[in-house]
This record gives C-alpha cells, sequence and structure tokens, in this order.
C-alpha cells in the first residue's frame, strides 16, 4: 500500500476518534458556563498535565522546532530555558491566579485584571489583546495542519481544503463537549505527539545514522557551524536567546488558552505538581527535534524558510516506512490540533463572557451563553480559516509574535498576584499596555530587534516603565478591593490554605 | 493620590527554603543564560557520553532547576 494512503488513512482515523471523544464528553456535560468553559474547575492532575503540554507544544514544537535546529543549529537547545521557565511560572504565579479565580469566580485573565484594577477600559484591553494575537496562533496551528494533511497524501489534499477538514473537526468536537471535549482530546494528543515525535527521531537516527550519537559525531564532521552559538546565520545572539526565553515562557502563559487552564484545577496542590514536573514533558520533546534538525541538515541539506519546517515529514517519506510514517503525522496533527482546540476554547470563553454577557446580553440563561458560544466558535473558525489561507509563513516567527503580544500582560498581572509595594493603577496598566504594542511594533516589524535585544523585550521595558510611572500620579484601585484581593493571597500563600 | 495598604511584599521570601529555592533557581537558571551560553559553554569539546559539551551543559543546568522545583514542592513550598 502506498505510503500516502496509509499516512492520510491513519490522521483521518485519528479525527474521527477525537469526533466520538467530543460526543462522549458533550454526554457528561451539563449546561451551565463553569462547565462549559471550565471543566467545572475540577480537572485532576492526568488531565491537566497533559493538556498543558499539549497546549503549550504546537504544530511549532513538531515542524517548527526541527526547522529551528536545521537552520540555526544547537542554538534551539534555548528552548530549555522557556520549558523550566513555564514550570516556575506555573508554580509560582499559577497557583495564585487559581486562587484568585476559585475565590471570587472569574473565568478569563480579564475577569481577574478589571476585577482588581476596577476598569471596563482594562478589560477592554486585556480581551482585545488576549483575542488579536491568539488569532495568529489559530493561523499558526492551521497552516501547519494544512501542510501536515498536504504532505501525508503527497499533495492530493490541498492545503487549504486539509486546512478546512481540520479545523472543522476541532470546532465540532469544541461545540460539543465545551472545555472536557478539548481536555480528553489533549489528553490522546500529548501522549500521541510525544511518542511519535521520540520513535520518529530515533528510527531516523538509526536508519540514517546508525544511531544518535553517531548522529552527533556526522553533525560535528560536516556542519560544525550547527554546533556553536550563535549558529550558522548568527541568529542566536545573546539578545535573541534573552528575548526567546522570555517571550515563549511568560508569553505564552499569559496568552488566554493557558491562562484558563489554571482556573481549572482542582486544587492548588495539583498545579504546585504541574509546575514541578511539566519541564520534563516539555524540555525533552525538544531533545527528539535536534536529532531531527541537526540530522535533516546533513542527509537533506538546502531547505531554506517554511521549507526548512518540513524536514520531519521530508525524511520520514524519503527513509521511513509507510505505517511509521502514518502514524507520526498523525502525531503531528494531535500537535497542532490540540493546540488550536484550545485556543478556539480560550477566543470563545473571552468573547463570551468578556463580551458578549459583559456588554451585550447580560441577564441571559447558562444555556444562552452556552449557545453563544458555540456560535462564537463558528465565526472563529471562519476567521481563522480565512487567515491561515492568506499566505504561508515561517512558523516560529508567528508564535513568537503572538507570545510578545501576550507579554504585554506581564505588568498587569504580576501587579495583582504579588502584593508588596505601591501597586500600579488602571491608568498605569492602560497606558502600558497600548505603548508596549506601539513599541512592539516598531521593534518587530518596523525596525526589528534593535541593538539585537528582541523586540518583545523592548516593549515589556517600555511598557513596564509607562506602567509605573503613569501609575505613580494616577488613583489606585480602592482600599476594599486591594485588601481583598491581596488579602486572599496572603491567606493562600502564607495562611491557611484552602 | 490615596494611600494603599500596606502588605510585605510577595516578591521577598520569608522563609529559609523560600530563600534557598529563589536563589538557587535564580543562580543556576543564570547559567543557561548570555554571557555564560555564548562564553563558557560555547564549546563542543570535551565531548561527553558521545555528545557535543554544549548540549550536555545545558542540559545539565536544565535537570538540576526541574530538580529545584521538585525541591520546592517537596518541601511545601
Amino acid at each position: 500500500m502506498d505510503t500516502w494512503v496509509i499516512a492520510t488513512s491513519l490522521i483521518f482515523l485519528y479525527l474521527v476518534f477525537t469526533l466520538v471523544l467530543g460526543v462522549v464528553a458533550n454526554r457528561r456535560m451539563t449546561v451551565d458556563m463553569e462547565d462549559f468553559l471550565l471543566c467545572g474547575r475540577r480537572a485532576g492532575f492526568v488531565v491537566l498535565y497533559l493538556t498543558v503540554v499539549a497546549s503549550f507544544h504546537s504544530v511549532f514544537a513538531f515542524l517548527g522546532s526541527g526547522g529551528f535546529f536545521y537552520t540555526h543549529g544547537v542554538g534551539f537547545w534555548a528552548a530549555g530555558t522557556w520549558t523550566l521557565l513555564v514550570g516556575a511560572i506555573t508554580y509560582v504565579i499559577g497557583t495564585r491566579i487559581w486562587a484568585l479565580g476559585k475565590a471570587f469566580g472569574y473565568i478569563t485573565p480579564a475577569d481577574m485584571l478589571a476585577d482588581f484594577y476596577e476598569s471596563e477600559a482594562v478589560r477592554v484591553a486585556v480581551a482585545a489583546v488576549s483575542v488579536v494575537f491568539t488569532i495568529l496562533y489559530i493561523q499558526a496551528q492551521a497552516q501547519g495542519l494544512g501542510y501536515i494533511i498536504n504532505i501525508a497524501s503527497d499533495g492530493r489534499v490541498g492545503l487549504e481544503l486539509g486546512t478546512l477538514i481540520l479545523l472543522v473537526v476541532a470546532a465540532v468536537y469544541l461545540m460539543a463537549g465545551g472545555l472536557r471535549a478539548v481536555y480528553w482530546t489533549d489528553v490522546l494528543q500529548g501522549i500521541w505527539m510525544y511518542i511519535a515525535i521520540w520513535v520518529g527521531a530515533l528510527v531516523l537516527s538509526y536508519e540514517l545514522f546508525g544511531g544518535p550519537l553517531e548522529l552527533w559525531r556526522a553533525v560535528s564532521e560536516q556542519r560544525p557551524d550547527l554546533l556553536s552559538l550563535p549558529g550558522p546565520k548568527g541568529f542566536f545572539t545573546p539578545g535573541m536567546w534573552i528575548g526567546m526565553t522570555f517571550t515563549l515562557s511568560f508569553g505564552v502563559i499569559f496568552q488566554p488558552h493557558m491562562m484558563i487552564r489554571y482556573y481549572t484545577a482542582i486544587d492548588a496542590k495539583t498545579l504546585r505538581l504541574l509546575g514541578a514536573t511539566t519541564p520534563i514533558y516539555l524540555m525533552t520533546l525538544f531533545i527528539p527535534a535536534a536529532l531531527i534538525g541537526l540530522g535533516g541538515a546533513v542527509v537533506m541539506p538546502g531547505l531554506e524558510g517554511p521549507a526548512a519546517d518540513r524536514i520531519f515529514p521530508e525524511l520520514l517519506f524519503a527513509y521511513a516506512s509507510p505505517w511509521l510514517t502514518g502514524i507520526i503525522l498523525a502525531g503531528a496533527t494531535a500537535a497542532a490540533m490540540s493546540t488550536l482546540d484550545s485556543i478556539l476554547h480560550a477566543n470563545m470563553t473571552v468573547l463570551t463572557r468578556d463580551v458578549y454577557q459583559r456588554y451585550i446580553n447580560p441577564d441571559e440563561s447558562q444555556a444562552h451563553y452556552v449557545w453563544v458560544g458555540r456560535g462564537i466558535v463558528l465565526g472563529l473558525l471562519v476567521v481563522g480559516y480565512y487567515l491561515s489561507v492568506l499566505r504561508l509563513d515561517f512558523l516560529v516567527v508567528l508564535v513568537t509574535l503572538s507570545g510578545a503580544g501576550a507579554l504585554q500582560l506581564m505588568p498587569a498581572i504580576l501587579g495583582v498576584c504579588f502584593p508588596g509595594g505601591r501597586t500600579l493603577t488602571r491608568a498605569g496598566v492602560v497606558a502600558g499596555i497600548s505603548t508596549g504594542l506601539a513599541a512592539l511594533y516598531i521593534t518587530l516589524v518596523v525596525s526589528p530587534h534593535p541593538l539585537g535585544l528582541h523586540g518583545a523585550i523592548w516593549s515589556l521595558l517600555i511598557n513596564t516603565a509607562v506602567a509605573i510611572s503613569v501609575s505613580a500620579v494616577t488613583p489606585s484601585p480602592s482600599k476594599e478591593t486591594i485588601e481583598r484581593v491581596h488579602g486572599e493571597l496572603e491567606r493562600f500563600v502564607y495562611g491557611t490554605e484552602e | 493620590m490615596e494611600s494603599q495598604p500596606t502588605r510585605r511584599s510577595h516578591f521577598i521570601p520569608r522563609t529559609r527554603d523560600g530563600w534557598i529555592a529563589t536563589i538557587s533557581f535564580l543562580v543556576i537558571f543564570m547559567l543557561a543564560m548570555p554571557p555564560v551560553t555564548h562564553t563558557l559553554l560555547n564549546r563542543t569539546e570535551p565531548w561527553i557520553l558521545g555528545l557535543p559539551f554544549i548540549y550536555v551543559a545545558l542540559f545539565a543546568v536544565y535537570t538540576v532547576l526541574i530538580g529545584v522545583l521538585v525541591w520546592a514542592l517537596r518541601r511545601g513550598l
């Protein structure tokens, strides 16, 4: 049987299975917003672990990271730094976000920030950042899905059609089962993608080089430029290393699809365990990615830009068995879909809660909001599809831009989560986010990475300086609110916990 | 401007174990950041267990950082 037949069949089999999970999740669902949007705040360790890692590691980890090792060499092993920060952020900040969400019924990031800073302007700014920048993420995942199914079918399923099919499947199981369906499919996807990338990398290393150690030796002999910093194209300068570390940790964690996961944990102990152990999965997934990218640079040189992102499937088609190729490409599909469904869900949550319920129709039944959420998913599907077929671009750049946008929420979030000293004010937060976004545009698009420092870091520094300066001369949140929120954190962190 | 409620800072650890975890994580994390990465670690020799030095050194730093997080968990921080 031809490779493309097996690969495409396995992907479609996988898609059918995710739809079945969506239907089963629908039968377990009760018609209220907390259940539909937050899985009833009852997510345990195993489910939460696999949904967090599967959502964090998108198609970028499967395709983009191999492409990055291929093009820029061992410098991409910097990925370990941001995966470690993700663990520490979850441990320290994620638990505080969980505590506040449980105490005050927050559902979205904007709920928390608007409550503390007592400002609808803050709610609108945060909701806008949440949606605008994660839509770029939808584009990246959808494009990745299009790549995968196009490659798996050997070009028989076009990029646009493949993207549409996979977007529709993710939207259908999300509409059917809400966040529970997303979590259940993420469990499957988290396991599948991890096994797939490891098996694929090891099989290729033995097939092409006789083993991983021989692969590293071959790279040192034939492409020594890939084994030093800043890499063959001078990409991994100190400024880029630092910038990517903070953008792809804080910037991704502060996106709504990750923050909302903190609200859903069953207790704080689960989140602490999650923080201490998620880096194991997140970091070790880049070990096989290095083998794929660096090995690919030796045996299949000459791929540039977006073509480099396809090094893993290209190697599989050239050197692996049809069944293995199919299983691994289904794993790549899992990597993209697990992030895509999470972002669709987060955007649906933000638009339903922060926009529709808050400003358009505040006094409707729970069932009404659930149905509105489903309608919003359909709208997002159309927007995501339209954006994804506009053009193809280098995946990691899109992800970095997305992360840099959410990074602008960092001063405001730290102001809520860390009592002590003078707090930021609503005017300071709005001014900081606005200035930070303007600075981000200048330092990422107009004049990328001035003085070699990543644009995200420039924008964060400017954001923070403006937020602090404006806060020094504008009215603080009321004493009652500060006492209520920071008092809760004091009890949670240093007093009795639950 | 109105005065704000005063509260002990949450940025500063309040226990010995808290200080150990915070300082350990930050110091070890700096070993995986420039300038260390681009100077001391930026070499392939010596090869360790068949792998280049920079790769193994960073892996060791990451592993120790996970160890710090697990230690904090076990100490109930």
